[in-house]
């Protein structure tokens, strides 16, 4: 794993030019605070595809033509393709995990300081922490998280993050890609102007892909007045049924 | 991962009958080492004196807990659920002090006014609240089961008595990271939602005066529970909180407004302190873990993913797929 994250390092040079005309923090890092979304068919699926009942068409968001699965896993994926509407985390409001949140359709929040990014997705809710205060992955009884463990630095206006310790129950995207607990994600997030950035993200996980393969969407920050995240802890709607509020009669959501 | 890891120890296969579930959010409880205070510390509200942040609020940023108890008993915090069958259970660690000590050696009443210390329910909804207490331990309905048994958020202001929390702060933005649940309250004026939305933790909007915090709160979808003495508020609640900062410890004064259920407004009290990294980890006030730091560099704490297992996991055990079932089997709330 080391030496793939040197040679991935060395394959995606650091962008080194110092953009003008975006925020910046105190010490001139570019301010990622904001909130942003994709607009991009990447969560329908990340491999090009034609018009479907339940997606519409998109060109793809991967280097190269397709995901280069291992056989096995080739097979896991077409089965799972074909139990989507059934299968998919999303459909229970699991959280998606890294870098499917990241292109899911619905807003997230960047909040940051010095030492680290908050990130808070709409869907679910979910609270994601990029460490950038040199700490490294917790060390030990490999632990597993459901948005894995990130620790970041900055490359010139990039920020570079490495993710590890994941679980084995998120998807990449609705059409069933997906991966193992082995998934190591390389994060390279670079302004392209105060409200745009470029996400890419480089996936290996050698129980489940022949070779490295990235990705990449572009965000966009979200600028209608006021915007805000509107709490959506919808794991929630399976039992919120249960909870009406107890008193007949009285005026529900009275202003 | 808090709550993910821990599934190791006590996940279960199956959804287990309601009573079951009760009796292992009673049993979760003793495995925490508590420390709990009688006595309720107010801070003055007044200038703040120490660090300020580049936008000039006071700097508050860290993990902090509530001092007195935690979430079984909103009245008499270190009282208990009343007709709890484990009688003495919580005893050995410190969460409460029944049945050792009487009620006037037990901290007061979360609610400070009226001075009785009762929430001043119309008695329809005193009703409403007896009728979940007296079905706690043995709920023969889903609406007796504690929302937080199923992962839902604690609201307001349950939880700020639920676990250690973070507060991080941002430009016109402060940040709540709760064991389950998150507040983003911004203090740049703008309006609150429209009163259609309502929301587990409600919609928040703050500002600073001097050492305090105050949130307006609204938009609440009134499913939570104060506590598991079943004590609640309408949609149509309007929570005032004043959080007065000093620096290692702030009190929460909150009035809550709601002359649907209550008849008249009243305020709850709710000291806290912060958790520096010399206090221990001890799995409520402190769930944080050590960061991995390079050599020579000072211990320091982080807050790994919070995400409790069903709130990766529908009502009804429906699983995503073969693997996922096992590992996914539903947990209580610890």
């Amino acid at each position: 794993m080391a030496l793939f994250a040197a040679g991935v390092a060395a394959a995606e040079a650091p962008h080194t030019n110092r953009l003008t005309g975006i925020g910046r923090t105190a010490d001139g890092r570019p301010d990622l605070t904001g909130i942003w979304q994709a607009i991009s068919t990447a969560d329908f699926d990340l491999e090009a595809h034609s018009t479907r009942k339940d997606a519409p068409p998109g060109a793809g968001v991967i280097d190269g033509d397709s995901i280069p699965y291992l056989p096995g896993a080739l097979k896991q994926r077409q089965a799972n393709f074909a139990a989507r509407d059934k299968l998919d985390p999303r459909l229970q409001c699991f959280t998606l995990g890294v870098p499917r949140d990241n292109y899911y359709p619905e807003p997230f929040q960047i909040l940051q300081r010095p030492r680290d990014l908050t990130l808070i997705y709409e869907f679910g809710n979910s609270v994601r922490t990029i460490h950038t205060n040199g700490t490294l992955h917790p060390a030990g009884d490999n632990p597993e998280f459901w948005l894995g463990d990130s620790r970041g630095h900055w490359e010139g206006d990039a920020l570079v993050v490495d993710v590890t310790d994941f679980t084995d129950k998120t998807w990449l995207d609705r059409a069933g890609n997906f991966h193992s607990d082995a998934l190591h994600v390389i994060e390279r997030w670079t302004p392209l102007d105060q409200d745009h950035l470029e996400y890419r993200a480089t996936l290996e996980d050698p129980k489940v892909f022949a070779r490295p393969w990235t990705l990449s969407v572009i965000l966009y920050r979200l600028k209608d007045k006021n915007i805000q995240l509107i709490e959506n802890y919808c794991y929630t709607l399976d039992y919120d049924k249960y909870y009406p509020f107890p008193g007949e009669g009285v005026p529900r959501g009275a202003p | 991962m808090t709550n993910f890891d821990r599934r190791r120890i006590i996940a279960r296969r199956a959804w287990p009958t309601l009573s079951v579930v009760a009796a292992l959010l009673a049993v979760s409880q003793a495995g925490a080492q508590m420390r709990w205070s009688p006595t309720v510390v107010v801070d003055p509200e007044g200038p703040w004196t120490a660090r300020r942040l580049a936008d000039h609020q006071p700097d508050v940023q860290g993990v902090w807990s509530n001092d007195i108890a935690n979430h079984d008993n909103f009245t008499d915090p270190q009282g208990g659920i009343p007709g709890d069958p484990s009688k003495g259970l919580h005893v050995a660690n410190g969460a409460v002090d029944r049945p050792v000590k009487p009620r006037s050696e037990r901290a007061p009443s979360r609610v400070s006014d009226p001075a009785d210390g009762e929430v001043p329910f119309q008695p329809w909804a005193r009703a409403q609240q007896q009728e979940f207490l007296a079905n706690f331990f043995n709920p023969t309905k889903q609406e007796y089961i504690e929302p937080g048994a199923h992962c839902a958020p604690a609201g307001v202001p349950k939880s700020l008595y639920w676990h250690g929390y973070e507060i991080r702060q941002f430009r016109g933005v402060v940040l709540f990271l709760f064991n389950g649940g998150t507040r983003i309250i911004y203090l740049d004026g703008r309006p609150h939602l429209p009163s259609t939305i309502k929301l587990w933790n409600a919609d928040s909007r703050g500002h600073w005066e001097g050492n305090t915090l105050v949130v307006d709160v609204s938009n609440n979808n009134a499913k939570a529970r104060f506590g598991r003495t079943g004590e609640f508020a309408s949609e149509n609640v309007h929570i005032v909180e004043r959080y007065a900062f000093a620096a290692g410890h702030y009190t929460y004064k909150a009035v809550f407004t709601d002359p649907f259920v209550y008849t008249r407004p009243f305020t709850v009290t709710i000291p806290a302190h912060r958790i520096t990294e010399s206090a221990p980890q001890d799995g409520w006030h402190n769930e944080q873990e050590w960061a991995n730091r390079l050599p020579g560099q000072p211990p320091l704490y982080e807050n790994y993913e919070r995400v409790c297992v069903e709130n990766n996991h529908g009502h009804g055990a429906i699983v995503a797929s073969p693997k996922a079932a096992a590992n996914a089997a539903p947990a209580p709330a610890p």
